[in-house]
């Protein structure tokens, strides 16, 4: 027993929970800005894969990982606009546009990888560096779980903190919040509710781009593989929701499901393949229900504090 | 107004999503062939998965692209993406002569084939359970080369430790794991070999992590069973320093460095042997199981092209070379999880 918990509690399963929250938080993090903007966005898995194909292919023509990161944010902000130009602009139903963005992401990346890399797909271009702290180094355990990964998993605390502090202390953040949760009032406040749900949306472009390009160019140096993003954005969306959009919330969601992913991979030894991969996404089960009992247990609670101010009508005819 | 052009951009956004996934199961007509004209026979390529794996689904493509060229047959390729293998089955068979059927997933070829009883049929990498008349099944003896990789790992561990990533916990699968367990255990009963599924064949951030574990727990020689995600092992290796196993395809040239050989599946070459018997009037394999093995050569080891950075040593290759002959004769009979 106590052997099974060393090889699951060791060093390597701490590594692989920052490295596969990553790509999952940075794409919660931009979940967050369109949740909290009152769109329901499913389309963040297709934006990851396009941000993983647009980094490779950017780092493949330049033969520089900058360049590769610049296309995908770019391509981010332009797959951002889309989604906003038809489920703001247009109205139409958020979650069709979603759905639609998803197959139409991998038939694009399928289609543009074959067509410029060949069936063989493509490798070795330049890629994002990875960071090694000497000061870190020092500290045993801690400094091998943090040191030496790729460059977006330090980033993503920084993003984090920031975006985190655009939610809730920037009037931007408040305005944001008051459009998806009460848009009239922004309204008359003098602040277009459209706007914010704009920049919601581009900026979710970005962050999904962001976590495609860390998947792509730093996590497998440059590789490019269709379909890679293998429903990370599902993820993020129930981290997104776990967290009621709280983008620091969100990120502590991803290192939970990456640290179960992690368990998961490692129980394959005791318990069949098939059972442990479900781990994760059964954890995201009991998050979700979690987080609903207790969203209607404070809905209750608040229901009854304000109870005798808001129901004399029901009083009376008691 | 807004309702309708949003009603029109959705259109043409799904319409762009559907004609673009078609596009990658879409018809893919050679005309290139030297001599077309020389033969009308239409073949149907229908793969499981999808092309781009540069193992065992390109492979099967390479196989019939020769064809095209050797032979002047029209080639039509289906990729089923891992779902609606049937109507995609059905869907080749109505317009092609041979339809292949690249994948342990086409099951219900029991049921289909007969519907079509014109059509000759092959199944590459499983057999049906009673002979069909008009199928060919045509399965690899992946236990006897895995046997040999297994035998190289160890041989080039100094760990002690080999380490296989499987694509998932199926008995095609397996089939690999057990006879390279067994070929480890031949070099030495000491070497321990672990293993895990990385539960998806797309992912290569789930190989490399697959991997990463296994070279924990010690393993320095893995090899890969997962298709595209097994690109990740090859990351894998290349960042922690171990050395790792291709499959299907000779894949050394992916990451000459670290890919110490391959197991080759032959998938390519014995679609084309079979078609080429059945374009010269032999048709005497459809409605048995074609076992392609290492007595007949579909199954081997690749050390890469010439040129080529060998790890290897020459000594355990004469070993392995040595051993291949064993299994051809029958003197060592590898485990199998097929039936």
């Amino acid at each position: 027993m106590s052997e099974i918990l060393r090889s699951i509690f060791s060093v390597g399963t701490f590594n692989q929970m920052l490295r596969s929250a990553t790509p999952v938080a940075l794409a919660a993090i931009g979940g967050s800005m369109t949740e909290h903007a009152g769109i329901m966005n499913i389309g963040m898995d297709g934006m990851i894969l396009m941000g993983a194909f647009f980094g490779v292919l950017g780092s493949y023509l330049f033969s520089s990982a900058a360049a590769g990161l610049a296309l995908a944010v770019l391509m981010g902000i332009l797959v951002g606009l889309f989604f906003a130009l038809l489920v703001v602009k247009l109205r139409s139903d958020e979650f069709i546009i979603g759905c639609a963005l998803n197959t139409f992401a991998l038939g694009l990346t399928t289609y543009l990888s074959r067509s410029i890399f060949g069936a063989a797909g493509t490798k070795g271009n330049p890629f994002l560096p990875t960071v090694s702290l000497p000061l870190l180094e020092k500290i045993p355990f801690v400094g091998q779980i943090l040191n030496g990964h790729s460059l977006f998993v330090y980033l993503t605390w920084l993003l984090v903190l920031l975006m985190w502090l655009f939610v809730y202390k920037t009037p931007y953040g408040f305005w944001l919040r008051a459009a998806g949760e009460k848009p009239q009032t922004l309204r008359t406040a003098g602040v277009s509710p459209e706007k914010m749900k704009w920049l919601a949306s581009i900026l979710c472009g970005i962050f999904c781009a962001l976590a495609g390009a860390h998947l792509s160019l730093g996590q497998l140096n440059g590789t490019f593989a269709e379909n890679m993003s293998n429903s990370r954005g599902f993820i993020a969306f129930a981290c997104v929701i776990f967290a009621a959009a709280n983008p620091a919330k969100a990120y502590l969601a991803a290192l939970m499901f990456g640290f179960f992913d992690a368990i998961g991979l490692r129980l394959q030894d005791y318990i069949s393949s098939d059972l442990s991969g479900m781990i994760p996404y059964l954890i995201t089960v009991i998050m979700m229900v979690y987080v609903v009992v207790r969203g209607q247990r404070r809905k209750q609670r608040a229901r009854q504090n304000t109870a005798p101010a808001d129901a004399p009508p029901a009083a009376a005819g008691r | 107004m807004k309702k309708t052009i949003a009603l029109l951009l959705s259109c043409v956004l799904l319409f762009c999503s559907l004609s673009l996934l078609a596009g990658c199961g879409k018809t893919e007509t050679d005309v290139n062939a030297p001599d077309a004209g020389a033969d009308t026979t239409k073949v149907a390529l229908v793969v499981a998965g999808k092309f781009g794996d540069r193992s065992f689904y390109d492979s099967s493509k390479e196989g019939a692209d020769r064809l095209v060229a050797d032979c002047g047959v029209t080639l039509t390729t289906i990729e089923c993406n891992n779902e609606n293998h049937d109507a995609q089955m059905r869907n080749a068979a109505d317009a092609a002569d041979i339809v292949v059927c690249v994948g342990w997933e086409f099951y219900n070829i029991e049921t289909i084939a007969p519907e079509y009883p014109d059509v000759h049929w092959i199944w590459i990498d499983n057999a049906t359970s009673q002979p069909v008349a008009n199928v060919l099944n045509i399965t690899y003896a992946q236990n006897e080369g895995s046997y040999l990789a297994g035998y190289i790992a160890a041989a080039m561990s100094e760990s002690g430790v080999v380490g296989a990533v499987g694509g998932e916990d199926c008995d095609t699968i397996n089939d690999f794991l057990v006879g390279y367990a067994q070929g480890a255990a031949a070099f030495s009963p000491d070497v321990k070999v672990v293993t895990n599924y990385t539960g998806t064949y797309d992912d290569p951030a789930a190989g490399k992590e697959c991997a990463i574990a296994l070279n924990d727990q010690g393993a320095d020689v893995i090899f890969q069973i997962a298709s595209a995600a097994g690109d990740g092992v090859f990351e894998a290796a290349k960042a922690k320093g171990f050395y790792a196993i291709g499959v299907d395809c000779d894949q050394k040239y992916i990451a000459d460095d670290v890919i110490i050989c391959s197991m080759k599946k032959e998938v390519g070459n014995s679609i084309y042997d079979a078609i080429k018997a059945y374009l010269g009037g032999d048709t005497s394999k459809w409605g048995t199981t074609w076992v392609a093995d290492m007595s007949n050569g579909y199954v081997s080891i690749g050390y890469g092209e010439e040129g080529s950075t060998q790890q290897v040593s020459d000594e355990i290759k004469q070993q392995v070379e040595a051993l291949e002959k064993q299994i051809v004769s029958g003197e060592i009979v590898v485990d199998t999880t097929r039936k």
